[in-house]
């Protein structure tokens, strides 16, 4: 019979694999979205989580047992799920480490607080992933509301000083792609730059997949912005860059929020004399003071010999270094059950500046770190550099004509 | 007053954009009548022909639409033979189906070949800079593949009326049985008509590269404004899709501007569902439209 | 229904499978599984009622989906509302928007409805996230985590599970009800061959709208239960051109317009997909993703008609070898007689279809240029003429497919009252059948289904309708071809095939176009031996004619139409000898010989 058959075997196959996969290692799952339009940074975040689990394994391992990294990839919020279950029912992961995505975040993080299993969010940045008081969710990123603060910081602690303007002097707008990334970092921009005094004077959503935007870019003409706070994936960063180029636009600043402005990739296709002097609001990236980051040389040398290359975007430091804190903290907490890692997370505390990214450690009741920072970024001739907070800075911040 | 004619230039011009993919896929659709949803994913093998011969061997996108030209005919000519023939006697959904079994494999191949960066030609200096008219700009490369799509359309037009083949696929997509009749191959009409369609992408891939870096989603970013555009220029109609695609062009512009840059597929969708409703042939058709 | 039928009970064994097997195996894994292909298939089989039955492809049905997801979780988050009331306002919400898309769309064919569809999805889409406001935008929206029965949150699974059963039941019972109802038929009719669908009375856009409603509906409970289960919801997937794609394939694939196609279709389809991106995402990005699409293509290439279509009637008959298998499959099947009709009626050779003065214009052509004429209750009038001379356009006034420029159609109705109707549906209610000069029977049917459709007009139980076709099959010598698909037919066959399927309809009129072009003597013979039959029953027949032999002797009344106009009208002989009849068949020359 065709149906009954079909699903008896596929039944067998599962219990037979189930049982294979109980073994002594000790078991994480990783769960990113490594297929579909967000490929690109969630293998990106997976690289991090990968040199991080390398390196523990290399010193020893997780109390002595080898760590085994699964990876699941999910490309909306229904996989998400189906990924979750799978990891924490088939494979009893002590773990479960995500997700780039905020969408995929949310919705496996519902399925592994009912399994009572620890999930350590590492670069998404939706604020609502830890505000809804979940008991094992823990993320040691910064969130959108940090990045909004970062991008508000850049215009009146950076770009006011340097064009020696007062900040509320300047005509600001805000576009962003439309899905939850952008729009929840414009809405906190929005509310911060008012809450501050600033004039805004074009807030405007745009689709990701745009293949034109010529006509938005009239109006930020047409509305003599100043300052441009851009909130984009790697496609519609270079579309805009090649765009304002050929309508003659020449913002005096423009400032991303992470995504495509902190990605090699876009430098190679915008070209480096194009994005000078763009500022960036991101996880630190590697080209950041060691005194204020220590251990990001490290973590370069390490990722160049491992992919051969250098990272493509800031997301696999990010990622690194949320992994290392929560596999330290694994590896101090009396036992492996959610309960004994949740108290040991609870416990780390690292000050500003201690971590690879730049940023302290220190974890609310709600799992969130609380001194998770951005850090805000130039580039200059091609090159992505820290130039704020001083202790991280690597050079100044300098601006010139556009060409 | 000129920010509406710049507007306009702008409309215009990511028409000639739009203008250059339609072509093949009103050429598809309106001679073997199926819904290529791979039509995206054609493109993007073209723009990874382009960005490899560039990456490997320096030669400049305008140059390489031969090669690329050429190897979409046979990956179309190809699809067609294979895939779409051998349903030809079956529903007309299981078709779609097949293509968007295609389209899926596809974009995973892309992925799992090249993996997810974006990946742009380089060193070229011609087609990428601006161009002053006046109180208005232009891109070069845009320009260039306005007027290139016009001669697209003029040369497969010239084809289309003046040539046998051309006259046996015009018999095909108007009566495939009166065709046969007539002595007409009409299964390597279809071929030749779906190998001519992804050609004309191969063409496009040369044109757009300039400005549009490749991934394995890219072509999702274009396929549906495509289909916009065929029917509303009426299917099979070759000036149709050329002036459909300089209207969205338009209407993208404009929208974008006066309304919201995010509603701006509202706004042409609901241009393309009233047309459907009340002028399903479309603008140019030929009397075949939707019905 | 007879439960000890091995078709029954197989197919209670599979559903019930559906829910043994996770209860028993019990990890969460495989409970998410089975929810899914649970709620998949619930999906997949209304998508069938549209997509199958009805024949439109609509590549956008996650708007329905989207809809009820929405609406539920508003209604709780905003008013507190339950969701299980919250999911019926969803639905009721979904089934207006599905009249108010596919009203206008309907006269769209295949790719056409598709695109629109998928269009009309976009639009909401894109809406949804620009009015952040209402719909929480791109942000999402998360459901409140309130734990219990009322809130449609639990804790265990297996409630879940319960829940998607009950919904993919359902469906099943829904599409199995309506595919053995008169509904179903008229669907595949108007699937079919709209035109012919509508001579035998089927209102098609009343027809189509039911079944978008029933489909949106269900699609939107489904679509509510979802928002629960995955407690968030975002434009982007809820409004997900994939899934839509997703659901009609699964459909596809299993069989489309069969009602347990869907459930195979995605029995089949998804724990495939599920297992290979657990198993082959280790491989690299993208593997997965690969062989799906390649073993779409082939299963596409391989099966083209479904599953079912393939295999269905194999696997139908080792079902039908298990034990109990030849019982019937329904009890109490009662044999109904029904009255055969009226032989003598009160108002014997009075006028029945009165035409006045009709004019047609097309364009510039004058195709009917003051024709009048009238039948008589009873008689057999022949209407003659050269090529082209717009006999069937009259026809076609006569009936309702072409509406008179100038003049009207009068019908009289069994109690004495006059009607002009206006369109096929109307005349084929007034009383007139009509059969089409190029043959249009529902291939893909059998020839007693396919009488079966013109019974239909005049009852909705189809035990009915087959035992009037059964009739109607002997008065036109069928019955021994009964079972036969109309496609295999000869020509011969399919002529009386559509006379049989108008008489169905009950007629008091009957429209004859041309029926005995093609036949050869013997049929020719068999055919006119049944039009006598059928007056003798009661019916007036007007009958288009080129075979002289068989006008001459069937006919009471000749009727001679040329170049439009109604050239003369008399006893037959008369008709023939007439030196204007004969120039105009024949030539001037001709008309001295």
């Amino acid at each position: 019979m065709n149906t009954k058959s079909w699903v008896k075997t596929a039944c067998v196959i599962l219990s037979v694999s189930t049982s294979i996969a109980a073994h002594a290692d000790i078991k994480i799952g990783a769960l990113y979205p490594l297929s579909g339009s967000l490929a690109l940074l969630g293998d990106e975040s997976f690289r991090g989580l990968e040199i991080a689990v390398a390196e523990r394994n290399a010193a020893g391992g997780l109390k002595g047992e080898q760590i085994k990294l699964l990876k699941a990839d999910a490309v909306d919020a229904g996989q998400a799920v189906g990924a979750a279950r799978k990891l924490t029912s088939v494979e009893n992961v002590t773990a479960v480490f995500g997700s780039y995505s905020s969408a995929l975040s949310f919705a496996a993080t519902q399925v592994t607080e009912m399994a009572g299993v620890p999930y350590f969010e590492l670069g998404a940045v939706s604020d609502h992933i830890t505000e809804r008081n979940l008991k094992y969710v823990m993320r040691s990123n910064p969130t959108a509301r940090n990045f909004a603060e970062g991008t508000i910081t850049a215009i009146t602690q950076i770009v006011g000083p340097s064009l020696k303007v007062d900040p509320k002097q300047l005509k600001i707008a805000i576009i962003h792609e439309d899905a939850l990334y952008g729009t929840t970092i414009a809405g906190f921009q929005k509310q911060l730059a008012q809450a501050q005094g600033l004039n805004v004077v074009e807030v405007l959503p745009y689709s990701a997949k745009a293949v034109d935007l010529s006509s938005l870019i009239l109006r930020l003409k047409g509305a003599q912005a100043d300052v441009v706070l851009q909130t984009s994936y790697q496609n519609d960063t270079t579309l805009f860059f090649r765009q304002i180029r050929e309508a003659g636009f020449k913002p005096k600043a423009v400032i991303g929020a992470g995504g495509g402005y902190s990605m090699q990739d876009t430098v190679k296709v915008v070209g480096a004399q194009n994005m000078e002097s763009v500022l960036d609001v991101d996880f630190p990236q590697f080209q950041t003071s060691e005194k204020g980051a220590p251990g990001i040389s490290a973590f370069a040398k390490a990722y160049k010999d491992r992919f051969g290359s250098e990272p493509r975007s800031g997301h696999s430091l990010i990622n690194y270094v949320g992994a290392k804190i929560f596999l330290d903290a694994m590896e101090k907490s009396e036992s492996l059950e959610a309960d004994a890692i949740r108290a040991s997370v609870a416990s780390v505390d690292i000050p500003v500046g201690g971590t690879a990214a730049g940023m302290g450690v220190k974890f609310a009741e709600n799992g969130q770190n609380q001194r998770a920072s951005t850090a805000i970024m130039q580039w200059q001739d091609g090159v992505l550099k820290t130039v704020y907070p001083e202790a991280a800075a690597v050079t100044q911040v300098r601006f010139s004509d556009h060409p | 007053m000129e920010i509406f004619i710049q507007l306009l230039l702008n409309g215009l011009l990511l028409g000639g954009t739009l203008a250059i993919i339609s072509i093949g896929l009103t050429l598809i659709f309106g001679i073997v009548r199926v819904v290529n949803f791979a039509h995206g994913e054609f493109l993007m093998i073209g723009l990874y022909a382009v960005y490899l011969l560039n990456a490997h061997f320096g030669i400049h996108p305008y140059v390489a639409i031969i090669p690329a030209t050429i190897f979409l005919f046979a990956a179309g000519a190809a699809m067609q033979r294979f895939i779409i023939q051998p349903l030809l006697s079956a529903e007309g959904h299981i078709q779609i189906f097949a293509t968007v079994g295609v389209s899926i494999a596809l974009m995973n191949g892309a992925l799992l070949i090249f993996g997810a960066d974006v990946l742009t030609v380089q060193n070229i200096s011609f087609g990428t800079s601006t161009v002053g008219m006046g109180a208005f700009r232009v891109s070069s490369g845009q320009l260039i593949t306005f007027a290139m799509s016009l001669v697209l359309v003029a040369g497969l037009h010239w084809f289309l009326q003046n040539t046998f083949v051309g006259r046996a696929v015009r018999a095909t997509a108007q009566h495939r049985n009166a065709a046969q009749l007539m002595g007409v191959n009409v299964k390597k009409i279809y071929i030749f008509a779906f190998g001519l369609g992804c050609a004309c992408l191969g063409v496009a891939s040369g044109l757009i590269a300039p400005q549009y870096p490749v991934f394995p989603t890219v072509g999702t970013f274009f396929v549906l404004t495509a289909f916009v555009i065929v029917v509303l220029g009426g299917l099979g109609s070759l000036s149709g899709a050329l002036v459909g695609s300089m209207l969205i062009g338009i209407v993208d512009s404009l929208a974008g501007y006066y309304i919201a840059p995010d509603l701006k597929e509202v706004v042409y969708f609901s241009i393309f569902l009233g047309i459907l409703v009340f002028r399903p042939t479309g603008l140019f058709g030929a009397g075949r439209g939707s019905e | 229904m007879n439960i000890m039928h091995p078709r029954v009970y197989v197919s209670v064994l599979v559903l019930a499978s559906l829910l043994v097997i996770p209860l028993t195996a019990g990890s969460p894994f495989i409970y998410h599984l089975f929810i899914l292909i649970c709620s998949y298939a619930a999906l997949a089989s209304a998508w069938n009622i549209v997509g199958g039955f009805a024949g439109q492809l609509s590549l956008g049905h996650a708007v329905f989906y989207g809809v009820g997801a929405y609406t539920t979780t508003l209604l709780m988050i905003n008013l507190g509302i339950s969701p299980w009331i919250g999911m019926f306002v969803g639905a009721i919400l979904s089934s207006m928007v599905a009249v108010l898309i596919s009203w206008p769309c309907f006269r769209l064919r295949g790719p056409f409805f598709a695109l629109a569809t998928i269009a009309v999805l976009e639009v909401v889409r894109l809406m949804a996230i620009n009015q952040h406001d209402v719909t929480g935008g791109a942000a999402g929206l998360g459901v409140p985590l309130k734990l219990g029965v009322e809130w449609m949150l639990f804790r265990p699974r297996w409630p879940y599970l319960l829940i998607a059963f009950g919904f993919l039941i359902i469906t099943l019972a829904v599409s199995w009800k309506i595919k053995n109802s008169r509904l179903g038929y008229y669907l595949i009719a108007v699937r079919e061959r709209e035109d012919a669908a509508h001579a035998v009375g089927v209102n098609s856009v009343k027809v189509k709208l039911i079944a978008v409603v029933l489909s949106a509906f269900l699609t939107s409970l489904v679509g509510s239960f979802h928002a629960m289960y995955l407690t968030f919801l975002e434009p982007g997937s809820m409004f997900s051109l994939e899934m839509s794609i997703q659901i009609a394939m699964f459909a596809l694939i299993g069989g489309l317009g069969t009602v347990s196609g869907p459930l195979i279709g995605t029995l089949l389809v998804l724990p495939l997909a599920e297992l290979a991106r657990g198993w082959l995402g280790d491989m690299g990005s993208g593997v997965h993703g690969l062989v799906y699409g390649i073993v779409l293509v082939v299963v596409v290439l391989t099966i083209p008609q479904g599953v079912v279509g393939r295999f269905g009637a194999r696997v139908f008959g080792w079902i039908d070898a298990l034990p109990g298998g030849r019982r019937p499959l329904a009890t109490g099947v009662k044999t109904v007689k029904s009255p055969a009709p009226e032989r003598q009626s009160q108002t014997s050779g009075e006028p029945i279809l009165v035409a006045e003065n009709l004019h047609k214009f097309f364009g510039g052509l004058h195709a009917t240029n003051d024709v009048s004429l009238s039948l008589a209750e009873g008689e057999i009038v022949g209407v003659i003429g050269p090529n082209g001379a717009g006999k069937t356009t009259v026809f076609n006034q006569l009936s309702g497919f072409l509406l008179p420029s100038k003049g009207q159609v009068k019908v009289r109705l069994p109690n004495g009252e006059w009607v002009t109707p206006s369109s096929p549906a109307e005349f084929a209610k007034a009383g007139i059948g009509r059969t089409f000069q190029i043959v249009q029977p529902f291939a893909d049917l059998s020839v007693c289904e396919n009488i079966m459709l013109g019974a239909f007009m005049h009852t909705a139980d189809a035990r009915e309708a087959r035992a009037i076709a059964e009739q109607v099959a002997e008065l036109t010598e069928l019955t021994n071809l009964l079972d036969t698909r109309a496609r295999n037919l000869t020509v011969g066959g399919m002529k009386r095939l559509e006379m049989a399927r108008a008489l169905a309809t009950r007629p008091r009129i009957l429209l004859l176009d041309e029926v005995m072009a093609g036949l050869n003597p013997t049929d020719v013979v068999k055919a006119i031996a049944v039009i006598r039959r059928v007056r003798d029953s009661g019916v007036s027949v007007l009958m288009i004619e080129h075979l002289m032999q068989a006008t001459m002797s069937l006919s009471d009344r000749i009727i001679v139409i040329s170049s439009g106009t109604l050239l003369m009208q008399g006893a037959p002989n008369d008709v023939i000898n007439d030196p204007q009849v004969i120039e105009a068949y024949l030539g001037k020359e001709y008309s001295h010989a």
